[in-house]
Parts: C-alpha cells; sequence; structure tokens
C-alpha cells in the first residue's frame, strides 16, 4: 500500500507540474506560438534573450532586489515569529491578524497605498516637506523597491517560522532559561537553530518570490525605467507588436534554472533532518519567555514594523477611498466623500467577485492543504531519490512568473482535452492555483514533519496500527499547527492571487484580484481603494477568527 | 459638467422617439440571432463604461443572453489565438483598442466578411474590407492638472509642447508622464504616428527626456498621478478617458492640440468561427447605429464615430471644433507597418536613446 500510495504522490506531482513546465519548455525551442502552424524548431529565441543588455541588466536588477528583499525579510520575520509564539509579548493577539495583511493585499494596491503615503506628493510626504522643506526619501528607487519588498515580506517568513515554533518542544527552552540565558540568547541559540529547516526553507521561497514581483517594481520601478525580470517579460508581449511566446519562455526558464542551485544548498544544510525533531513523546505545558525589561522596547519593534509596512500604505489605501480628490495643494478635509463605496455597489459582478473570492480561498485553500498533505506523508520517512527529485519539483511551478504561468494553464486547459471541459468553472482556476503554491503549502507541513520524533510513529506500529491508522491518530494530529499555517498562507495567496488565471477566468468565475486589475486599467483607483478596504475588512475579520479558531486547538 | 446633464436629459427625451424607429423586428439577422440565444464578447472597454451600451442592447434584444469578458488587449490577443487554435471554441465579436492586433488578426483571415446596413453612415476609412470596423472616434490629447498648471501655461499644440519643454525643463523636471511605447501597444502607436505626422517629434522626445519623463503602460495610473500633482501633464491620453475621470476629479483638463489631433478608433470584427455569428452582426450593427452610438456619446462618454450623432462628444463636433487638424489612425492594413520587427525595434532603439535611458 505504502508503494503504491508514493508511487501514485510522485506521478501526479510530476504530471501537474510537467504540463505547462513542459509546454513552456517545448515553446521556448520553437521560432512562434506553438500552435501556430509555421512554427517551426528553432534556437533563436535563446540567441536573443541571452545576448540582449536588457535582460542582462533585469536579471541583475532582480538578483539584487531577491537578495536584499530576503536579508531583510527572513531575519525580522524569524525574530517576530520568536517574540509572538514563544514570549509573553504584550497585546500579541491583536497584532498577528495585522501582521499578516500584506500577504493577502495585491501587490499593486499596497504599491499604490506607499504612492499616496509616501510618494513625492504623498500626504506623509507634504507633512515632511512642510516640516524640513524637503522630502527626505525617495520611493521611486531601487531602494525603495528593496526595502518595501522586503518588508513586506516579513509575514511570509513570519508564518513559517512561528508555525516551526509552535510545535517547539518548550523543555528545551526553559532549560536554557534556567541555565540563566536571557531571552534574546535563547532565540539566537535555541529556539531559532531549532527551526531553521523552516528558516531556510522560507528564505529559498522568498528568494524565489523576489524574481516574481510584479507589481511592486510595477508601481514604483518602471515608471523611472527600472526593469527587473517580470516587467522584463512584461515588454516582450509588446516589444514586437505581438506577444513572443518562445523569447518570453526563455526568460521564464531563466528564473527556473535559479531553483536548481537553491534547492540543492537547502538540502544540503539540511541533510541530518534527525537533528531537528523536537516534536516529542512527552506533552509539556507551554510557558511563554518572560521577556523582563525588554517587554516594552520589543513592542516597539513590532509597532515599528507594524506601521512602516503595514499601516502607512493601509492609510494611503483608505484614504483615497474616502476623497475624490487628493495630493498637492488640496485640502483633504474638503473632498472628503463615501460616493466610491456607493458606486461599487453598482459595479456589475461586484458580490459574486468576493464570494468567488472567499470560496476559492477557505474552501479551495483547505483542499489544497489536503491534497499537499498527501503528498508531504508520501515523502515522509522515506529514504529514497524520488524525495529529492520531488524537492526540485515542487518548486518549478512557482519559478514561472505569473504573466508566463497564467498562459501555459490556458494552453494545458486548451489543448489537453480530457480536462477542457474543466476550462470555465472555478475548479480550473483552484488546480493552476494549486500547482503554483505547491512549494509554498507543502513547505510549512513537510517542515513540521520534519519535527516529529520517529518514536511515535513507532510506537502506534508496534500496537498494531496500519500505516493509514498511523497518519491520522498519530502523524497529522502532531503536525496540525504546520496544517492550519499552511491553510492561512494558502487562503491569502489564492485570495491575493491573480495572473495565474487570468485566462481561466470568465464571466461567472470573477475574483476580486481580477475586478482589481480590470479597474487599474481604466485607473480607477478610487474604486480599488475601496475595494481594497472591504477586502481588509472582511478577510481580516475571517484571519482573527481563524487565528483564535487554531488558539483554541492549543489548550 | 450642467451642459452634459442637460444633454442627459436631452437623450432621454430622444430615446423615446428614436426606439420605435430601430426595433429587434427591422435587423433581418434578429431571427437567426434568437435561435443562437447568446453572444460571446471580448472587449477592452471596460465593463462600468460599456453598461449602458450593454443595457440597451439587451433592452433591444431581451432573448439575447450577452457574456462579456471585459479583457485588457493583450489578453484578448492571447485568448482569441490560442482557442482559436485548438478548435474550443472562442469570442463571437472581438472589440479591442489595439488597433494592430486587431487588423493583424482580421488580416490573416480570423475576421467575418459582414457589410453593416450601418455602412454608409461610417467614414470610408474606417471600414476596412467588411470585416474591421472602426466604431468610435477618440482625439488623443494632452491631459493637465487644472489646480495647478494655469490656463494659460498649457501647452495648445504639439509645437508648444517642444518649445515649453525645451524653455523650463527644471519646471516640469519628472513633471511629466507618457505611454512607454516598449510596453504599451496603444502608446507605440500614437508615437510612430505622431513621428509621421509631426516633423519635430524628435525633438518632443529629447524634451521628454531631458525632464526626466516618466512613462507608463496604463493612462489609468497617468491620469491618477496628474490629478494628484505628482504629475502636471501627461501626454498622448485618450480623451475619452479623461471625461470619464472629469466626472469625478474636476482638477483634470485636457487640450485637444491645435496643430493636429490624432484621431484613434477602437476596432471590431466578427469571429469566422463564431458560434453565434447572427448575434455578433446584430450586435455589430446596434454599435454602430445611431441609438448605439447615441448612448456611446452620452452615457459611457466614449467619442461617437458617426458625423449624424450630434454633442459635443462627436466626431461632428470634434471636426466642427478642429476642421483639418482632424488626423484619424486609419482602419487598414498600414497599421501593420508597425509590427514589422526591424523597424519596430529601430523606433525603440531611437526612442530610448532620446530619452537617455
Amino acid at each position: 500500500m505504502n508503494r503504491t500510495f508514493r508511487s501514485f504522490a510522485v506521478v501526479t506531482v510530476a504530471l501537474v507540474v510537467f504540463g505547462p513546465l513542459g509546454l513552456i519548455i517545448y515553446q521556448s525551442f520553437l521560432s512562434e506560438a506553438f500552435f501556430s502552424p509555421t512554427a517551426r524548431p528553432s534556437l533563436g529565441a535563446y540567441q536573443y534573450v541571452l545576448a540582449d543588455s536588457g535582460f542582462h541588466s533585469a536579471f541583475g536588477t532582480s538578483l539584487l532586489v531577491s537578495f536584499g528583499m530576503t536579508v531583510i525579510a527572513v531575519p525580522l520575520g524569524s525574530l517576530l515569529a520568536f517574540l509572538l509564539v514563544r514570549t509573553d509579548l504584550p497585546w500579541k493577539k491583536f497584532l498577528e491578524p495585522w501582521l499578516l495583511v500584506p500577504i493577502f493585499l495585491s501587490p499593486v494596491v499596497l504599491a499604490f497605498g506607499y504612492v499616496v503615503a509616501v510618494g513625492p506628493v504623498g500626504f506623509f510626504s507634504l507633512w515632511a516637506k512642510s516640516l524640513l522643506g524637503t522630502i527626505p526619501w525617495r520611493l521611486y528607487s531601487l531602494y525603495g523597491l528593496i526595502v518595501i519588498a522586503g518588508l513586506t515580506h516579513v509575514p511570509h517568513s513570519f508564518l513559517y517560522v512561528s508555525s516551526a515554533l509552535r510545535s517547539l518542544d518548550p523543555s528545551v527552552e526553559e532549560a536554557a532559561r534556567v541555565a540563566g540565558a536571557g531571552p534574546w540568547r535563547i532565540a539566537a541559540t535555541v529556539s531559532l537553530p531549532l527551526v531553521l529547516p523552516s528558516i531556510l526553507f522560507s528564505s529559498a521561497l522568498i528568494f524565489l518570490l523576489g524574481f516574481e514581483l510584479f507589481g511592486l517594481p510595477l508601481v514604483l520601478g518602471d515608471p523611472a525605467g527600472l526593469l527587473v525580470l517580470t516587467t522584463y517579460l512584461y515588454k516582450l508581449t509588446n516589444l514586437l507588436g505581438v506577444p513572443s511566446y518562445h523569447l518570453m519562455a526563455v526568460v521564464a526558464l531563466s528564473i527556473v534554472a535559479l531553483t536548481f542551485p537553491l534547492v540543492y544548498a537547502q538540502r544540503r544544510m539540511l541533510r541530518t533532518a534527525g537533528r531537528f525533531a523536537v516534536i516529542g513523546g512527552k506533552g509539556q505545558a507551554f510557558r511563554p519567555l518572560p521577556l523582563g525589561a525588554f517587554r516594552w522596547p520589543a513592542v516597539g519593534i513590532v509597532l515599528l514594523w507594524l506601521l512602516v509596512t503595514v499601516l502607512l500604505p493601509l492609510i494611503g489605501v483608505a484614504l483615497r477611498s474616502v476623497v475624490s480628490q487628493w495630493g498637492e495643494g488640496i485640502n483633504l478635509a474638503e473632498v472628503l466623500t463615501l460616493d466610491h463605496f456607493r458606486e461599487l455597489q453598482n459595479h456589475p459582478n461586484l458580490i459574486r467577485g468576493i464570494i468567488n473570492t472567499l470560496l476559492l480561498g477557505g474552501i479551495g485553500g483547505a483542499l489544497s492543504v489536503g491534497f499537499y498533505a498527501i503528498i508531504g506523508l508520501a515523502a515522509h520517512r522515506w529514504q529514497s531519490r524520488w524525495v529529492s527529485f520531488l524537492d526540485y519539483l515542487v518548486m518549478l511551478p512557482r519559478a514561472l512568473p505569473g504573466l508566463i504561468v497564467g498562459l501555459a494553464f490556458l494552453w494545458v486547459f486548451l489543448f489537453f482535452k480530457p480536462i477542457a471541459p474543466l476550462r470555465t468553472t472555478l475548479f480550473s482556476l483552484w488546480i493552476a492555483y494549486t500547482v503554483v503554491w505547491l512549494a509554498y503549502g507543502l513547505r510549512l507541513i513537510s517542515a513540521s514533519l520534519l519535527q516529529v520524533k520517529p518514536e511515535l510513529e513507532e510506537a502506534a506500529r508496534v500496537i498494531g496500527a496500519g500505516q493509514g491508522k498511523v497518519y491520522g491518530d498519530v502523524t497529522l494530529p502532531l503536525i496540525r499547527f504546520g496544517l492550519i499555517g499552511s491553510w492561512l498562507l494558502m487562503f491569502m495567496m489564492f485570495v491575493r492571487e491573480y495572473s495565474t488565471g487570468v485566462y481561466l477566468l470568465g464571466p461567472g468565475t470573477e475574483v476580486i484580484g481580477s475586478l482589481i486589475v480590470s479597474l487599474w486599467g481604466t485607473g480607477a483607483l478610487d474604486l480599488i481603494s475601496a475595494l481594497s478596504v472591504i477586502e481588509v475588512v472582511s478577510v481580516g475579520l475571517i484571519l482573527f477568527i481563524a487565528l483564535r479558531l487554531g488558539v483554541r486547538l492549543d489548550a | 459638467m450642467n451642459s452634459l446633464r442637460l444633454g442627459t436629459l436631452v437623450f432621454c427625451v430622444l430615446m423615446a422617439s428614436v426606439s420605435p424607429g430601430y426595433t429587434a423586428e427591422t435587423n433581418p439577422n434578429a431571427a437567426a440571432a434568437q435561435k443562437e440565444g447568446k453572444l460571446i464578447i471580448y472587449s477592452s472597454t471596460d465593463s462600468a463604461s460599456v453598461e449602458p451600451i450593454l443595457q440597451d442592447f439587451k433592452a433591444l434584444y431581451p432573448f439575447l443572453q450577452v457574456e462579456y469578458n471585459d479583457l485588457n488587449t493583450t489578453e484578448i490577443y492571447n485568448r482569441f489565438t490560442a482557442e482559436s487554435a485548438s478548435g474550443s471554441g472562442t469570442a463571437d465579436f472581438m472589440w479591442s483598442s489595439a488597433m494592430d492586433l486587431q487588423i493583424q488578426l482580421a488580416s490573416k483571415g480570423n475576421a467575418l466578411t459582414y457589410a453593416s446596413p450601418e455602412n454608409s453612415s461610417l467614414p470610408k476609412w474606417a471600414i476596412w474590407q467588411n470585416q474591421a470596423y472602426g466604431t468610435t472616434f477618440e482625439p488623443v490629447s494632452i491631459a493637465y492638472n487644472k489646480r495647478l498648471l494655469p490656463a494659460d501655461a498649457v501647452p495648445q499644440s504639439h509645437a508648444d509642447l517642444v518649445k515649453l519643454l525645451k524653455a523650463k525643463p527644471d519646471v516640469y523636471k519628472e513633471k511629466i508622464a507618457t505611454f512607454d511605447p516598449e510596453k504599451s501597444g496603444v502608446g507605440f502607436l500614437m508615437m510612430t504616428q505622431d513621428a509621421k505626422v509631426f516633423p519635430q517629434f524628435w525633438d518632443l522626445a529629447k524634451g521628454l527626456g531631458a525632464t526626466g519623463a516618466k512613462v507608463y503602460t496604463s493612462t489609468g495610473a497617468m491620469l491618477e498621478k496628474v490629478g494628484s500633482g505628482e504629475h502636471t501633464l501627461a501626454y498622448n491620453i485618450i480623451g475619452s478617458y479623461v471625461l470619464l475621470r472629469q466626472k469625478k476629479d474636476a482638477s483634470l483638463g485636457y487640450v485637444l492640440p491645435k496643430d493636429y489631433t490624432l484621431v484613434f478608433s477602437r476596432i471590431a470584427f466578427i469571429s469566422k468561427s463564431a458560434r453565434n455569428p447572427n448575434a455578433a452582426k446584430l450586435f455589430l450593427d446596434y454599435l454602430l447605429s445611431k441609438r448605439g452610438q447615441t448612448v456611446m456619446s452620452e452615457k459611457s462618454l466614449v467619442y461617437s464615430i458617426r458625423s449624424d450623432v450630434p454633442g459635443p462628444i462627436t466626431a461632428a463636433g470634434l471636426n466642427k471644433d478642429l476642421g483639418k487638424a482632424v488626423k484619424p489612425i486609419e482602419v487598414n492594413t498600414d497599421i501593420l507597418a508597425g509590427l514589422e520587427q526591424t523597424k519596430r525595434l529601430e523606433f525603440m532603439k531611437q526612442w530610448k536613446e532620446a530619452l537617455k535611458r
């Protein structure tokens, strides 16, 4: 049974990954669209892209952005996770939902929020100007882009590290505390090193997301000519007049190639997985570490990060949603209005869009986690080359940038006839989302699995439980934080996702993301802002409730 | 603003009298369309703006279920080509502002030949082979911020703009926005037309470069930033978009350049492989009809292409105001010259050099 189960997992993942990816590889070796009757085998696309200086500089910029963003996001995210999960930080329950806002808010909206707040004529900038005579920062710069990308990805890292920390056996920290270590020392030498797999996973995933960034660089970098790989890709859709799929495919594959060293390095660092197995058999009551004198400075750090990363853009967006005009020479008190919210009511398909989005995020997200859990369990404690194959495999779909992965899924659903009827249903969207976020959902689960000590499962087996019963009664309950974390992440990713499904959407299957993009095209930023406010409030409420429920499982 | 409201009022009165003349029974395609029962449209006209048009169309033909897909121009092209190639059915009616892509699709045999009964009321240049139809008459303008730019400082022509950039590069530093021709097909089309009509175009490009102009991929983003004052002026903005935005943001204004005003048209064609060709014909006829064009002009605030539709937001109005300065981009295969790769890349290169990017 185990054998068939495992082969099933490997074959399924290989199929769903190589479907879209295979098409793109094939496309890269052709002279034009693969479905065009005049397409011929050709290396021309590689010759063009690899020789183009625009590609080189875009690749360099992307590398820099990814690196800078990872360096900012991972340490900060880990620190926040430690503070919120393991210590007696005040106001924890209140802070956590806010922390997650940057994950589900569309990056275009986030970037626009920054423009309204700290852009050249943003309200905060104008205020600073009136005080200092000049604006001491420059939003539209490489530096601005890296800082904002880094800060807004802190929650991603937070989610991975915190779910691992929640499962950590408190006795190890307790031992360090009894031996006289302060909270910072415990974090740096005990807690965080023990969740190293999650920190490394999140670093690799965030690094990859750096190459994926599109909304932020489009709004913050593009007007000044700052090109990253995705905006370079965007250029390729128009550069030659008609979209040049073969060139786009080559650019996408250059990012795919990057995943190999990334996964390799990560695997090398995690060779001895046994070191991290800390979910033991003996249950222990969890007592938060006292921060002592650091209590309030620690709250200060968290609040400062929240202010810059969440409040600033959110205030920008919220402000835009209640004014008819803004910027230089405007007295905001005179232009206040609720018209944008009223106007939103007349907008066709709004309600359906919201319902679809929540369905896809809530139920779809849960189904995806179910699928990821099956894959995770199949690879669990399996000493085989197939596991390393899986490790590489799952990273590949997200390495394809949104602009091209959307096309790839359209092609798959059009040209692979057995699944063609699904194309116009929400189901196609769900499949595409599940495949693209495979690595991200799976990592949270497999990181938790790494923490489970083998003796618990062995004990169950000794008393005669079959493999299914071991998983159902022992393994899965032990990794519940990983599963919940994974669902939370998928919920938020699915709520915000748009480009993956852009070609699968139609009347009846609209989502909030598509509404935002269609409004963006006409410049209805007032309506986008109003819609985003509604989104933040409703998703925030759901998260708040979910976190409460998650916490109850803790008891 | 008031004249607009008045216009709407007049329009409502008119509608009551016009409508009996154009009904479902009078169109010979109506019976066949009723059997089809459905119409699939891919369009780049956003759903909020098209709503009045669709509503009126549905009122005429209540038996048709209209599936309106609001997509961007690249998405329309990508979807249509892939769906056609896979043989799994695609749009019946294609309506997009990417004039070049639409003509390219039509010229490759994707469009159904159909002589609309409205043909005689359209300018000759707006119809290509009875396949591709120009449906609108939209002037390309210079948008500006009324709050920050006094009326007498606003350039009234392309030549004025060149002079302004030369005279005051510091005042306009990073204050000007325009399309990025590398990323926007519409932007590219306008600029190549500019380069054709306007001998000083490359001086203009250099002037934009010298002031550190910002380049955008969408009109919406530009207008938002002109409204906020981050930019004071945006070059090559479709007038209809400014009109729509003016309803909400009174600080936006636009100028139709006196030396020449490019006129741009959203192109429609009926797909050759349409499953509902008769419904598509019905929609094309309606869109080009006096009734449809009147709704377009007065409710959707998109310039009508028919000379018999009165009012400010119409071809008639523009021709009266600007006379010979009106330069429509004609609906024919000349546009495809812009898709020729070496020339296209050469233009982009020259643009980047002028802009010093």
